[in-house]
């Protein structure tokens, strides 16, 4: 008789709590068969851990969730927790849509890497998840077919210009280096790495100044044309990819998914990996992530905290990166895991890591991105001076930054 | 009529080359459509490849193309049966009532004719998100239920048909509303033919509206679904022509059809200005 | 009379309702934001006066959309109207096999603009088929495929579209052909006129309305050209157009709804200008030809 009443006791209490849980609606991107039972194992363990909080999960698909976020906290109906990539937070931070996070995340700022790209003026608006960069991918046969001994790596971008032309000239149907079409949010960030490798910039190191036709970018872009122009298969990121997994290009540069596809479609290559080519040795790479970020409007902020620091937390990310393949996790101690160091490409994207850069945290990043994309398809694919597009984009980016 | 000969074989030339021209790129759309999913459209593979049925089997087990096509047929049917209806009663009072306030209407009938509509993809926009009706169906349906081509079209057939029968009928007591119905519509049944038929694949083949006005895959169209596998997704030449030609299809067959509707309705709206 | 008054009204008020929320409203609106600053992510918006249209037409991207849209326009239309009326000419007298012509010739007309730009992609692309036909007949097509350049995306597109709306002109001039009385060419056949001179003596200007109203028609539609912009090039390769600007401007990225409404704007007063002037020129009693 007692048994039963503690039971129902029990059971009393354990419904009355879910009745009194708190609600927390989290809007993430992640939905292929692969990864989405990770995602609702962990949002099943933290309410097992938390009781009093409940996890709405709602999914965002890439070519819509852009959009579906804007409208989202334009009308009010935004969620507690968001996944946002980099390049979006400052639109959302200078908006006054996200809240800030800079006290709760003081403890623990020494674990994660990435957190300048959540920083916007001086304030920090997201927690990072996980990284993203770009390394160079080849493939093997072809080098070797062009005369390459089989550990040749570009360490400079003369060197991948020679190789990619070389393999470029090994037949009809075979292409030296994958380049970029002019396709909005892909092309600037296969430049950028050129550019910073080359020690150019956008804005000068006090951020005033828009300093883009210097020298090195000049240089940059004038390596980048030539490798266009003499060895390249033109065609948007997905196709370049395409044909490069098809074993018809030489050399692209690609970011940790190119490896999941490779396994996932079980694609018989002979892959290399390296870093970024440069004058310093290892050039720089381009540096985004997924973050996790609270909404201003949310209620229960405290909670919604406590879920972001355990969805990132660095077992988390480990389960996460394993799942998804990713091969950067924004956590120091995660990134210690051996699943990281376990095949060749993986140590290279975290040898990468540490020499990347990431464009300014600035709500008019969209705008400035599609001028630089402008002036890098001028170049490429109309004819004159390659400093002169350079020139028009400084122009532009003043005027933007003067109004 | 007696004409000279001498330029016929010139004529057939040009109406075969003509022909060619005009029906070749459909063809190539079904022949990769049916080419086999692995091997590249290369003019050797178009010519020697087998034909397969297996492209559209995928689009239905595998990229949610039935839901795209039920959403085009609701859609479609939704905004015909609605233009049938209202462009009917609008043109019906604008045909056989006439003062100073019905004038005004028409010639906001007349205005909108003119007005290039892609310049109110902001503010429709706008208006749908603040209604909430966003995403859903209604944003696709509720601002094309009546269409000013329409009114146009069965206002001059209306014109055309004398109000004699009415009249007998009012005469007899009936109530306006049973009379327009159950005499005048059926009366009208040629225009309202071209009228559906005009309406139903304008709304089919469009797609800036239906693009901009929804983002999720439960009610966008098939045009949209379309448009987007390019680029978004892992999708090769061949299942994309098999979408367009399950987009393509219900068209051709119902123009084979009703051939004598389309040609009529395009040339009355035209000529008659 | 009262109650018949009311009756009309009743009938009339599906459209009063949809020109007053669907029309009526939108431009009114969007006339009034393009004085603003309106972001569809700010939290609040100020007026600008006339900033965004100064700002638009030091903008180089629109400048550039303006200069397409007139390309694509200018470079279409002369096209469509001249293959229209010889296809109509061809198929104006009964023959065998005439409703097969005139049938197939429409068909890209009825045809979803989605998949016929799908299609010409497929077509267009490097190696693809227009490219072998290129090279058959001596011409070096554009290495990247002729959406991928500069010279040829937009002209390859206009191509397209001539292609596609022949067939719908065609049947209009069909019409316009039919309403000629035959007495006329009888007559001018027994005065010993020939072909040539039967053409430009009656049948051009008798087709004059007809004319107008497929001049008048093709360019409010051609200033709006979009979707084969927006599905084979995205723009990119100097292929932006007026309603392209608008749609990336307003509605992708940063969602600035005052300066695409400006943009609406400008685009609203060229098309208007632009009918009005052919109105003009093709009402005139004296022949231009």
């Amino acid at each position: 008789m007692r048994r039963i009443l503690q039971i129902s006791l029990a059971v009393l209490f354990l419904t009355q709590a879910s009745f009194a849980a708190t609600t927390i609606t989290w809007w993430q991107f992640w939905t292929d068969p692969g990864i989405k039972p990770v995602i609702k194992a962990m949002v099943d363990e933290f309410e097992k851990a938390n009781p009093d909080i409940k996890v709405e999960l709602t999914d965002l698909t890439w070519s819509n969730g852009h959009e579906k976020i804007v409208i989202a906290y334009s009308s009010g109906t935004a969620p507690d927790v968001i996944e946002l990539g980099s390049d979006w937070i400052a639109q959302f931070a200078a908006n006054g849509h996200l809240a800030d996070l800079s006290e709760s995340v003081a403890t623990d700022s020494g674990e994660y890497h990435g957190w300048s790209l959540a920083t916007y003026k001086d304030r920090l608006y997201a927690r990072p998840w996980f990284l993203g960069t770009r390394v160079l991918f080849a493939n093997r046969d072809l080098l070797k077919r062009a005369g390459y001994e089989n550990d040749f790596m570009p360490y400079k971008l003369s060197d991948l210009k020679v190789a990619a032309r070389k393999v470029h000239l090994l037949g009809k149907d075979i292409y030296g280096w994958g380049s970029n079409a002019p396709e909005k949010h892909r092309l600037y960030k296969k430049f950028l790495p050129f550019m910073w490798s080359e020690g150019g910039q956008i804005f000068s190191d006090d951020g005033r100044m828009c300093v883009l036709p210097s020298v090195h970018t000049v240089s940059a872009l004038t390596i980048y044309k030539e490798l266009h122009d003499s060895s390249g298969y033109v065609a948007n990121q997905r196709g370049i990819e395409d044909a490069f997994l098809d074993g018809k290009v030489g050399f692209i540069i690609s970011g940790d998914w190119l490896l999941k596809r490779i396994e996932l479609e079980k694609r018989k290559i002979n892959l290399a990996t390296a870093l970024i080519p440069g004058p310093k040795f290892p050039g720089k790479s381009f540096l985004g992530g997924e973050f996790l970020a609270v909404s201003e409007s949310c209620e229960h902020k405290d909670e919604a905290m406590r879920f972001v620091a355990f969805i990132t937390s660095p077992e988390n990310q480990v389960r996460f990166c394993q799942a998804n393949r990713s091969a950067t996790p924004s956590s120091k101690t995660a990134q210690q895991d051996p699943y990281f160091s376990s095949t060749e490409p993986l140590k290279i994207f975290n040898k990468q890591i540490l020499s990347v850069k990431h464009p300014p945290v600035d709500p008019d990043w969209v705008v400035i991105e599609d001028i630089i994309e402008k002036a890098v398809e001028d170049a490429l694919f109309g004819s004159g001076l390659i400093a002169e597009p350079l020139r028009q984009a400084q122009m532009k980016i003043e005027h933007l930054k003067n109004k | 009529m007696v004409r000279p000969r001498r330029f016929a074989w010139l004529k057939y030339t040009a109406l075969i080359a003509g022909l060619t021209i005009m029906v070749f790129p459909l063809l190539w759309m079904f022949r990769v459509a049916l080419m086999d999913a692995g091997a590249g459209i290369s003019l050797a593979n178009i010519a020697s490849s087998q034909f397969t049925l297996d492209n559209f089997a995928d689009l239905f087990t595998q990229n949610n193309i039935g839901q795209y096509l039920f959403n085009s047929i609701a859609v479609g049917l939704a905004v015909t049966v609605g233009n049938i209806l209202f462009c009917f009663m609008v043109a019906y009072a604008l045909a056989r009532y006439r003062f100073l306030t019905n004038r005004l209407v028409f010639i906001s009938v007349v205005v909108v004719l003119m007005i290039p509509a892609h310049i109110i993809i902001i503010p429709l926009y706008v208006l749908t998100l603040k209604a909430g009706i966003y995403d859903t169906y209604w944003a696709l349906i509720l601002p094309w239920l009546v269409n000013p081509i329409g009114i146009f079209l069965v206002k001059q057939y209306l014109e055309s048909v004398p109000p004699s029968m009415e009249e007998a009928a009012r005469m007899d007591g009936a109530g306006e509303f049973r009379i327009l119905f159950t005499i005048v519509m059926p009366l009208c049944k040629p225009a309202l033919a071209v009228l559906s038929i005009q309406v139903f694949f304008t709304n089919w083949n469009s797609f800036l509206f239906p693009y901009i006005l929804t983002q999720s895959d439960n009610v966008r169209t098939l045009p949209v679904a379309l448009a987007l596998f390019q680029g978004h997704q892992a999708i090769d030449w061949q299942h994309l022509m098999a979408g367009s030609a399950i987009a393509v299809l219900p068209v051709l067959i119902l123009f084979a059809i009703v051939q004598k509707q389309i040609v009529s309705g395009i040339t009355a709206g035209a000529i008659k200005q | 009379m009262r109650s018949s008054k009311a009756t009309a009204f009743v009938l009339a008020l599906p459209w009063i309702v949809t020109f007053g929320i669907f029309w009526l409203f939108p431009l009114l609106y969007s006339f009034a934001i393009g004085f603003t600053d309106y972001q569809l992510l700010a939290r609040d918006y100020h007026w600008v006066g006339l900033a965004n249209y100064v700002n638009l037409f030091s903008d180089p991207a629109f400048l550039a959309a303006i200069k397409n849209t007139f390309i694509f326009v200018g470079g279409t239309i002369p096209f469509t109207t001249v293959i229209a009326l010889a296809m109509a000419l061809l198929l104006n007298r009964s023959f065998k096999g005439r409703g097969l012509f005139r049938a197939t010739y429409f068909l890209p007309s009825i045809t979803s603009m989605v998949v016929i730009a799908l299609i010409f992609t497929n077509l267009y692309s490097r190696g693809g088929y227009v490219a072998c036909l290129a090279q058959l007949i001596g011409f070096t097509p554009p290495e990247y495929g002729f959406l991928y350049d500069r010279g040829t995306a937009l002209y390859s597109i206009m191509a397209m579209d001539v292609w596609m709306s022949v067939g719908y002109y065609m049947l209009i001039f069909l019409a316009g052909l039919k309403a000629i009385p035959d007495e006329l060419y009888e007559a001018a056949e027994i005065s010993g006129a020939g072909r040539f001179r039967q053409f430009f003596s009656i049948t051009l200007p008798l087709l004059r309305p007809v004319m107008l109203f497929i001049l008048v028609i093709n360019s409010i539609k051609s200033f709006q050209v979009f979707v084969e912009i927006f599905v084979m090039t995205k723009g990119k390769f100097d292929t932006a157009t007026m309603v392209y600007f608008i749609y990336d401007s307003g509605l992708t990225t940063h969602f600035s709804f005052g300066y695409a409404s400006a943009a609406a704007y400008v685009l609203f007063v060229i098309i208007g200008l632009f009918s009005i002037l052919q109105f003009f020129l093709l009402r005139r009693r004296q022949p231009l030809w």
